[in-house]
């Protein structure tokens, strides 16, 4: 197989290209580009992609609240949505090294959504819904931080992570549906449209503020990235290579907690992209963790951006959330995929 | 090869950078450009509402109503909305509007409005409520002047507020006045009942659960005609109180219940086992065969000044009262 090889920054980072990955990534970016076009273009209202691109490059201002208002940061606030998940769903599954992980199953999914319905059912009339977002984060990242603290046994080993994690998040989602029943009914129906979850209503500053949630763990994820290889081998393996494991450990589940945890937050509580977009990418580009961190963002992207073109434009005019189709359209692929690599 | 490699990486974040500046710079202008635009024009009106000020200039000729109260009142004041959302039963609208709000176009769901559909009617008048609209009160106020009112069935609320928005703060206070002296008259001949005053419960059934509406649409309206709350739950400014098992049935008693619930064969299942419950049995108002049966749209769903006028039409009939 043709492959190209790159070291940079003496060596700190490197990686290998092989012409697969390269048609992958290429149709990939290629199919997301396209259905980007697609989702600024459609809508209550057709906007041809020729009036769209006029509308971005300021030749025109007829269709400027709705392109640059309400499809623009609701489509991009898909992507990083969806690159979120997916990535956080890759770590997640590489450092437990079970298939089955993810950030819905692993707690911090659960956590996000009752910072959320807790802030939801209190506040709601209270105190203003923009802080939101913070309330879902901080529900994340202390869970992820106490899960993290019970595991600990001279070390955290991957199956006392998903075990206990999959202890919290039931006590978590046991904690969210006592907080619907005690709830008014109109706090409920907002609850249940936060946990499905659902792009509407997208701002810019959802869009700013998630990449710069994003941009945190990214290029941790760059340079530690190749060492993700040879942990998978298994935790002796990884020792005797000179891995520090518990640190890498320790930064990986803070990077997957970040990206989780800050999509939940400005988006709700999407489920499946995580579990199912790296798989997908697995099936497509084979194992090597930093290849596979961008097929997976592309496809997550993917499932989020149509699920919301959807969910938008399907019924019109009512607008659904996006969550409702994500693991309706990733599913039958998923099937596919495997069906077709079975006798492999 | 290695650097190339650099160089894409680094114009590709170039790119993204210069693209989200500009994205950032042209919404600015947008905002400033409609700044100055209501500055320049007179005879501007200001409303202070629960989210913020809203002025509106002129009167307002294109109103897009978010939730069914707002559309209800709105019509009491002889103004046809041009946008409305789905209503929750007999989609999309209620029957007791339909003639009213012929060729009115549906702009999606009350929870969640779809802001394409608002904007492309290009409205000058947009009313909604906290309860559902507080994360897009920013976008709505783009599209048009938005008012919020802060619950979604206050009738008194609801009216002043849709007054006040549409210029006819005399059409408010005339319409709350004649309601006013529906429920002094109601509260003038109910004396006359021997059993006055009497506790009430408004209850609904679902599939999994029984409810009782303490406050709420009904309650509410029910307190300001002068009714007590159920029995057991005086004093405890409950809104809705969840029966999630037949054992708190006594939550419900009352001397009077008038209940509702769907024509849906899961929910009637459920009101047939708690209807033959003892505990059920042996509520006051089931002793007395005073149970009512209620229009759920009037009772419950709708929330405006139209359908409390139809339930309290209601109530004077099953109260044998004349008008």
């Amino acid at each position: 197989m043709k492959y190209w090889t790159f070291r940079m920054l003496k060596e700190k980072v490197s990686f290998q290209i092989t012409k697969g990955w390269m048609q992958v990534f290429s149709i990939g970016l290629l199919l997301l580009i396209a259905f980007f076009i697609l989702s600024l273009s459609s809508g209550s209202n057709w906007i041809s992609p020729t009036q769209v691109f006029m509308q971005l490059s300021n030749m025109t201002d007829e269709h400027a609240f709705v392109i640059e208002t309400l499809r623009l940061p609701r489509t991009l606030l898909a992507v990083l949505v969806g690159s979120a998940l997916g990535i956080s769903g890759l770590i997640l599954q590489s450092i437990v090294r079970n298939p089955l992980a993810s950030p819905d199953i692993i707690g911090i999914t659960s956590g996000a959504s009752f910072g959320a319905v807790l802030f939801i059912s209190v506040g709601t009339g209270v105190v203003s819904m923009s802080l939101l977002p913070f309330a879902a984060i901080s529900g994340g990242l202390i869970t992820a931080t106490f899960i993290y603290l019970i595991s600990w046994n001279k070390g955290v080993t991957p199956i006392r992570l998903v075990l206990i994690g999959i202890g919290i998040s039931a006590i978590l989602k046991a904690g969210v549906t006592f907080l619907l029943v005690f709830s008014d009914t109109y706090v409920v129906s907002k609850a249940y449209i936060w946990l499905t979850g659902s792009l509407y209503a997208a701002t810019w500053n959802d869009v700013t503020s998630l990449f710069w949630w994003i941009m945190i763990p990214l290029p941790i994820l760059i340079i530690l990235g190749r060492s993700m290889n040879v942990t998978e081998l298994g935790d002796d393996v990884a020792i005797s290579m000179g891995i520090k494991l518990q640190w890498q450990r320790l930064v990986f589940l803070g990077c997957a907690v970040i990206l989780a945890a800050s999509s939940a937050a400005y988006v709700g509580g999407i489920e499946f992209v995580g579990l199912m977009a790296p798989h997908l990418a697995r099936r497509l580009v084979g194992k090597s963790f930093l290849g596979l961190i961008p097929i997976t963002g592309i496809i997550g992207a993917l499932l989020v951006v149509i699920a919301d073109l959807i969910a938008r434009t399907m019924f019109l005019p009512l607008d659904i959330p996006a969550g409702v189709f994500t693991a309706a359209i990733g599913a039958p692929f998923f099937i596919y995929l495997l069906y077709r690599n079975r006798n492999r | 090869m290695n650097k190339k490699f650099s160089v894409l990486v680094f114009s590709i974040i170039a790119t993204i950078a210069i693209l989200a500046a500009c994205g950032n710079a042209e919404e600015k202008e947008v905002n400033s450009a409609s700044a100055e635009k209501e500055t320049a024009t007179s005879e501007t009106r200001v409303i202070e509402h629960v989210l913020g000020t809203t002025q509106i200039t002129g009167t307002p000729k294109k109103i897009v109503t978010l939730y069914q109260g707002a559309t209800d009142t709105l019509l009491e004041f002889g103004v046809k909305p041009i946008g409305v959302v789905e209503s929750w039963a007999e989609q999309p609208i209620y029957e007791y509007l339909k003639s009213d709000l012929e060729g009115v176009t549906i702009v999606g769901l009350e929870t969640q409005p779809n802001l394409e559909e608002i904007a492309a009617l290009k409205p000058d008048l947009i009313i909604a409520t906290q309860v559902r609209h507080e994360e897009i009160y920013e976008q709505l106020s783009q599209i048009a002047p938005t008012v919020v009112n802060t619950t979604l069935y206050d009738i008194h609320e609801t009216t002043s507020l849709i007054g006040q928005s549409i210029g006819q703060e005399d059409q408010a206070e005339k319409l709350i006045a004649d309601w006013e002296s529906r429920v002094a008259d109601f509260k003038e001949k109910i004396a006359t009942n021997e059993n006055y005053p009497f506790s009430v419960a408004v209850t609904n059934y679902r599939a999994d659960h029984a409810r009782v509406y303490v406050q709420g649409f009904a309650g509410s309206i029910l307190t300001e005609l002068g009714f007590k709350e159920p029995k057991n739950l005086q004093g405890q400014k409950l809104d809705i109180v969840k029966l999630n098992d037949k054992e708190s049935i006594s939550q419900m008693d009352a001397d009077v219940i008038f209940q509702f619930m769907e024509d849906d064969a899961a929910v009637k299942n459920t009101y047939k086992e708690w209807s033959e419950h003892p505990l059920y049995l042996n509520l006051d108002a089931v002793k007395n065969e005073q149970v009512y049966t209620v229009n759920e749209i009037v009772w419950n769903l709708a929330g405006g000044l139209q359908s409390a006028n139809l339930m309290l039409d209601e109530l004077y009939t099953h109260f044998k009262l004349e008008k």
